[in-house]
């Protein structure tokens, strides 16, 4: 027998029923018996039932009815239908509205009624099981949620003071008093920056629901070129953005996506290029917006063209993270975009998007 | 040089981050004077006393959102409360290291706030707000 005993509720207005049960069944189960819904549902108040047997035809209430009543008060007990007779209408209304879970016909036979039971029960756990489950997974993701935050304060807070004393160190013409080190402390801070930068846009990539809101592209462009370009002031940007119509899309996902597609363009130029230059246009149409982006940068390899949206892929000679492209690929899943990408070593890279635009006409 | 805001006050809980950016401020010369707050109740109060002495009311705020107590945007709530003597002549900037998206649109959206700067202070960045606004 196991451990825990099942606990049953049997209703029925005919008493010989009631105690026939009782003599079929009482050393597997703990029995509960009711003469009709009232007391019943005396039991349920009293005792954490688990499984409920109840007749069809029972005066005053029958056991749909019961079952339907009982629906939002107590909703986890698996429910079994005793019928003597075989009445569609019933059978319909207690599957549709009485959440039943067997039905068996009248007089019983003992195996197949403790069958029921048993898969009665195992329905039961099945259902608290999921229950549980969900709550240790809402709270663990509210822990993940919590962690996510704190990275982007209390992680980051203490780098980016690090960084504002190399700022000063600039200001006050000691970046270089101290041979390379200062130099080296700063790229070591830029780029744990960066990455924790990506973690979150990687993790915010999956979290965060869709929100489709209108987007003008020439600021957001103009927006993202201010930001990344900051430093780099001989580049020059050609951007031509053709929307006559509004769009709406997910306005976080398509920023990350065009802030990494930008901000590479930007950090793989040809150190020796006179006329460095990125070419942007944009074209926005009733369903889709098409967006491609050029440079005459280092470009990238042929074979390495396959390989360069995979999680961590980095090139010998480029010092990415690996993480800029894959990020973008896995956000413009999130949004059916699609993304495809020429580039030579000569000519430099070009990187051709469309993304849909979802009217909410 | 009479064009030149005067003062700026700094609220931020983090002392290392008072310390460097006052000092960028200074070096960078884009100020005469700053007020220094260790919280948003501390620069609530200054502001409070000083409301009939226009020459010691701050310019300039700079603003950490993430403070123990009362954080940015709950001082944002009590700042525009406070007489318009003080609020007229003032701009506030948040200065946060806040990658937050919902942080980030909440500066956005606030109307007392003229932009959002990102920590560290680039002194080019915040004397281009100067220039635009001041």
């Amino acid at each position: 027998m196991n451990a825990t005993t099942i606990r049953v509720l049997y209703i029925d207005d005919e008493e010989n029923n009631l105690h026939a049960f009782k003599a079929s069944f009482r050393r597997q189960y703990e029995i509960y018996t009711a003469l009709s819904a009232v007391e019943g549902l005396k039991i349920l108040e009293n005792v954490p039932v688990q499984v409920i047997i109840a007749d069809q035809k029972m005066p005053n209430t029958t056991g749909v009815e019961f079952f339907k009543s009982i629906k939002n008060t107590f909703p986890d007990p698996t429910r079994i239908l005793l019928t003597g007779y075989t009445d569609i209408e019933a059978l319909a209304d207690a599957i549709n509205h009485g959440d039943i879970y067997r039905y068996i016909t009248k007089p019983w036979n003992d195996l197949e009624l403790h069958n029921s039971i048993k898969n009665a029960y195992d329905a039961y756990k099945s259902k608290i099981d999921l229950r549980n489950k969900v709550a240790e997974l809402e709270k663990t993701n509210d822990e993940l949620n919590r962690f996510i935050y704190s990275i982007s304060h209390e992680l980051r807070a203490p780098l980016v003071s690090t960084m504002g004393i190399v700022n000063l160190v600039k200001m006050e013409n000691l970046y270089h008093s101290s041979g390379e080190y200062w130099p080296l402390i700063e790229s070591c801070s830029n780029k744990l920056d960066y990455y924790i930068q990506k973690t979150l846009q990687y993790y915010k990539n999956n979290k965060i629901v869709s929100e489709n809101t209108s987007i003008d592209f020439n600021m957001l462009i103009v927006d993202l070129i201010e930001l990344y370009a900051y430093s780099d002031r001989d580049l020059q940007f050609n951007v031509n953005v053709r929307q006559d119509l509004p769009f709406f899309g997910d306005a976080f996902r398509i920023e990350v996506i065009l802030g990494n597609l930008i901000s590479n363009a930007i950090k793989y130029q040809k150190e020796n290029e006179n006329d460095k230059h990125v070419n942007i246009d944009i074209e926005v149409n009733s369903t889709q917006v098409g967006i491609s982006i050029n440079d005459n940068g280092m470009g990238i390899l042929n074979e390495h063209l396959e390989k360069i949206f995979q999680q961590f892929f980095k090139s010998k000679i480029n010092h990415g993270s690996g993480l800029g492209l894959f990020i973008v690929k896995e956000a413009l899943n999130k949004i059916s975009g699609k993304i495809s990408v020429s580039s030579n070593p000569t000519d430099g890279t070009t990187f051709k998007i469309t993304i849909p635009n979802v009217n909410q006409a | 040089m009479s064009t030149k805001p005067k003062k700026v006050m700094l609220i931020d809980d983090n002392e290392v981050d008072l310390k460097i950016n006052s000092k960028i401020i200074t070096l960078s010369n884009l100020f005469e004077d700053i007020i220094i707050c260790h919280s948003g109740e501390e620069g609530l109060l200054y502001l409070k006393n000083h409301v009939d002495q226009q020459e010691l009311l701050p310019d300039f705020i700079l603003l950490d959102i993430q403070m123990p107590e009362m954080d940015g945007f709950e001082f944002l709530e009590f700042y525009k409360r406070l007489s318009n003597d003080i609020t007229d002549k003032c701009l506030v900037a948040i200065l946060s290291s806040t990658l937050d998206f919902g942080d980030i649109q909440r500066a956005e959206a606030n109307p007392q706030v003229i932009r959002l700067l990102k920590k560290p202070l680039m002194p080019a960045e915040l004397k281009e707000i100067l220039d635009k606004y001041i």
